[in-house]
């Protein structure tokens, strides 16, 4: 070998336009958005590892919170809750999603209005749902049925409607060939093939549900968040992650139930 | 017209009976009886809610507040700087993680035990973590920013690992053949393949988070999710409802932006 | 009776699919049309039923005027017309007995058809159009459980649980094997002949086309370039609807010997 070879090399090449713009704007958009928080590494740290008791709650947990009658009923109409939320959802759904595809919609009016109202319901979080529901119709359970209940209608409408994107035409052909009404071509033609997987789906949003209707209790629509931001108010943080980790528990003990109901399925 | 013989329906075979679908449908409905008795939802209210949440409607987006536009438009920047900052957190803690929780990088074993800490950072919501997170680091956005990171983390790591997963295995046979070192093997057999669903995955990621963070300042942890909350409560409708339509379009504006430069990042630079 | 007077359909894309057609169909005929792909002869088969709707010209079925029908008088119309699909379009997830009474569904009342639960009459005449076609004993089994043939003869059996005037039936066997076809076609052929239902078929093969069809229609770039009984139809002939002489690809007994 000799050194010639080395001038000889081809430059290296100039990084892409999109590479060097790209990371250039991840690095802006980083320290602006540290700035805009404040971001301070070493307060940060001391501020995490000072002694406190959010921690030493949660190293040691007060389990006795399964034997509280008014935890334990919290927790029951936090289950309630999703339960009914994600039953009356799912239904809505379905029709939702059916009569919002191309094959499925009555008219074209139909079809706009349906496609409207699912984005916009899918556009908000279920906390916010949650918000706008105690403001408008009081603080209690109700609000966060009505609130898990559009988040679930967002979840599950979503889902099946990719679904419905994807299915075999042919016995929609056959069906509007055998003079079927729009409703029984769904009925007969369409539902048998996402079956399946609407069950799934359904299912699904139980699960986030599950987990969204811990969280609506902080602002008053029900269900064990109320007893959570009660122990937080209260500083009482060995009981929270007590009632946190059993619901928890709760949580992934359904999801795993779920998940293999869910994979018999599909 | 009467053209087939229809006596063959005696022929037929019956029904096979499927033992599972009454028992399923008995559960469901068994469950949904016990909820709806059980809950004290006070459901005379709810022939009121279809009024009442059309006159929440009118007030918030009939005479809504422009002027303090500018107010919003900041707490909104806040809350995708939470958005964008926990991201990057998680990102940085759950790469790592996810090379752990790869099984054809890391041992079984190894594995198993990160999926299941992955898994359980999954099931806690970001609120949950804020809470957390307030008494330590206080009423500040940071209380946001590490709620979402740390509620990042099990997701990404997840994603990361079966992307990890999915690679071709021959350029790190390749590196192993020249005798590199493990951090060699991920340096040079497996960051190449996965950067750009990697990349991908932190921005959509990154999406969603915009919409959690949004919601975390209901409880206090910075973003415009307190201004509406406040709002709403001392019943300025007219500021609630536009922050609302703020939320609704910066989400939606975010999206936009993100999903294009992920297509991009995917598509590679081939055809730009 | 399907009468097609100066009838024409173009398609978006400027491409005419069928062009100022004259023809004839009696009631109890059954009628095989031939053609390359891209003849017009999927078009003129959707024709009838209305799924392709004329450019210009008339079409009149059964006494109906198919061009002036609305939304209902469509659904009418196709009540009476079976049609049976090249590739089955069956609802693989569901059970035979049920893909059948799809047949049925402009007869049952919509709610009935959402809960499932079918008049007894229909679910005698959809067993009995499944014992036509001999397999009344998978009544029960689950559509994708069957072999092609078996799900084509499904096909048939929805189109005849209609109880139709006319049958339409757009390359029956194309996905078939020689044997299953031929199984298919006589079918077809019986049912025509007995309950002196009018048939319709579009084939690519023009053995099976010659081997069944009382007539035959060819068509060419959307122009009907022949019309006459099974037995004139020649080489000479097929060559004026193909445009060129026979190949092995024409007829399915050659290519099954490839």
């Amino acid at each position: 070998m000799t050194d010639a070879a080395v001038d000889r090399l081809p430059p290296r090449p100039a990084p892409g336009r999109f590479t060097v713009l790209s990371g250039l704007g991840a690095l802006v958009l980083t320290v602006l958005t540290a700035r805009a928080v404040d971001f301070d590494p070493t307060g940060l740290v001391t501020d995490l590892t000072r002694p406190n008791s959010v921690v030493e709650g949660l190293l040691d947990p007060d389990w006795s919170q399964i034997w509280s009658r008014r935890s334990r009923r919290a927790f029951i109409e936090t289950l309630q809750l999703a339960v009914l939320g994600t039953a009356g959802g799912s239904i809505v759904a379905l029709p939702l999603a059916l009569y919002a595809t191309d094959y499925g919609a009555p008219n074209r009016v139909v079809q706009v209005v349906l496609r409207l109202i699912n984005s916009v319901i899918r556009s908000l979080p279920d906390l916010l749902w949650a918000l706008l529901f105690v403001s408008a119709v009081g603080i209690g359970a109700l609000s966060g049925l009505l609130a898990l209940f559009f988040f679930s209608i967002a979840v599950v409408s979503k889902l099946t409607a990719d679904t419905l994107d994807g299915i075999d035409r042919g016995p929609i052909e056959a069906g509007v060939a055998a003079g079927a009404s729009n409703t029984s071509m769904l009925r007969t033609a369409v539902l048998p093939q996402i079956l399946p997987s609407y069950v799934s789906f359904v299912l699904y949003g139980f699960e986030i549900n599950l987990r969204a209707s811990a969280v609506i209790g902080l602002v008053g629509a029900g269900g064990i968040g109320e007893r959570i931001q009660f122990f937080q108010g209260r500083g009482e943080w060995d009981k929270l992650w007590g009632l946190v980790l059993l619901f928890f528990l709760v949580v992934f003990l359904v999801e795993r139930i779920s998940i293999v109901l869910r994979r018999r399925l599909v | 017209m009467t053209t087939v013989d229809r006596g063959a329906v005696t022929r037929m075979p019956e029904p096979t009976r499927e033992w599972w679908r009454p028992v399923t449908w008995a559960v469901v409905i068994a469950l949904a009886a016990w909820s709806l008795w059980g809950l004290d939802a006070r459901w005379e209210r709810l022939l009121d809610a279809p009024a009442d949440l059309w006159d929440l409607g009118r007030l918030l987006f009939s005479d809504m507040a422009f002027e303090r536009t500018g107010d919003l438009l900041v707490d909104m920047w806040e809350s995708i700087a939470i958005a964008w900052l926990g991201t990057i957190i998680a990102g940085i803690v759950a790469l790592p993680l996810s090379f752990l929780a790869a099984e054809n990088l890391a041992g079984r074993f190894t594995t198993l035990v990160v999926r299941q800490v992955l898994n359980l950072l999954r099931a806690i919501p970001e609120v949950i973590l804020a809470i957390a997170f307030i008494p330590l680091l206080g009423l500040t956005p940071m209380a946001g920013v590490m709620a979402i990171g740390v509620g990042s983390i099990g997701t990404l790591g997840k994603l990361f690992a079966e992307v990890i997963e999915a690679i071709d295995d021959a350029p790190v046979e390749a590196v192993d053949a020249v005798g590199g070192s493990r951090l060699q093997r991920l340096r040079w057999g497996v960051v190449p393949q996965v950067l750009p669903e990697i990349s991908s995955f932190l921005l959509y990621r990154f999406e969603i988070n915009v919409r959690a963070s949004a919601v975390l300042g209901v409880i206090g942890a910075g973003g415009i999710g307190g201004t509406i909350a406040q709002t709403l409560q001392f019943k300025q409708f007219e500021v609630a409802g536009l922050g609302l339509v703020i939320v609704v379009v910066a989400t939606i504006g975010v999206d936009i932006v993100s999903g294009a430069i992920r297509r991009r990042i995917l598509r590679g630079p081939s055809r730009g | 009776m399907i009468r097609f007077r100066d009838a024409s359909v173009v398609y978006d894309g400027g491409v005419r699919a069928l062009s100022n057609l004259d023809l004839e169909i009696g009631d109890g005929e059954f009628v095989v049309v031939v053609g390359l792909s891209g003849a017009g002869k999927s078009t003129l088969i959707r024709a009838v039923n209305g799924l392709v709707p004329l450019t210009s010209g008339h079409l009149e079925v059964n006494g109906r005027e198919v061009p002036g029908l609305d939304r209902t008088g469509l659904r009418e119309l196709r009540s009476e017309v079976g049609m049976v699909f090249q590739g089955f379009n069956l609802v693989d997830r569901t059970s035979v007995l049920n893909n059948v009474l799809m047949g049925r569904l402009h007869r049952v009342p919509t709610w009935r058809t959402l809960l499932g639960r079918y008049p007894a009459d229909d679910v005698a005449l959809a067993a009995a159009a499944l014992d036509r076609v001999g397999i009344l004993d998978k009544a029960r089994v689950r559509a994708n459980h069957l072999s092609g043939g078996q799900r084509q003869r499904v096909g048939i059996a929805r189109a005849l649980a209609q109880e139709p005037s006319i049958i339409l039936a757009d390359e029956p066997v194309a996905s078939l094997d020689p044997p299953t076809s031929h199984v298919v076609m006589r079918y077809l052929k019986q049912i025509s002949n007995e309950l002196g239902i009018t048939t319709v078929v579009n084939l690519h093969f023009l053995d099976l086309a010659t081997a069944y069809a009382d007539r035959i229609i060819g068509l060419r770039a959307g122009e009907l370039v022949f019309d006459g009984p099974g037995e004139d139809c020649d080489a000479a002939v097929f060559e004026s609807i193909y445009g060129r002489s026979l190949t092995a690809d024409d007829t399915m007994d050659k290519q099954a010997a490839m």
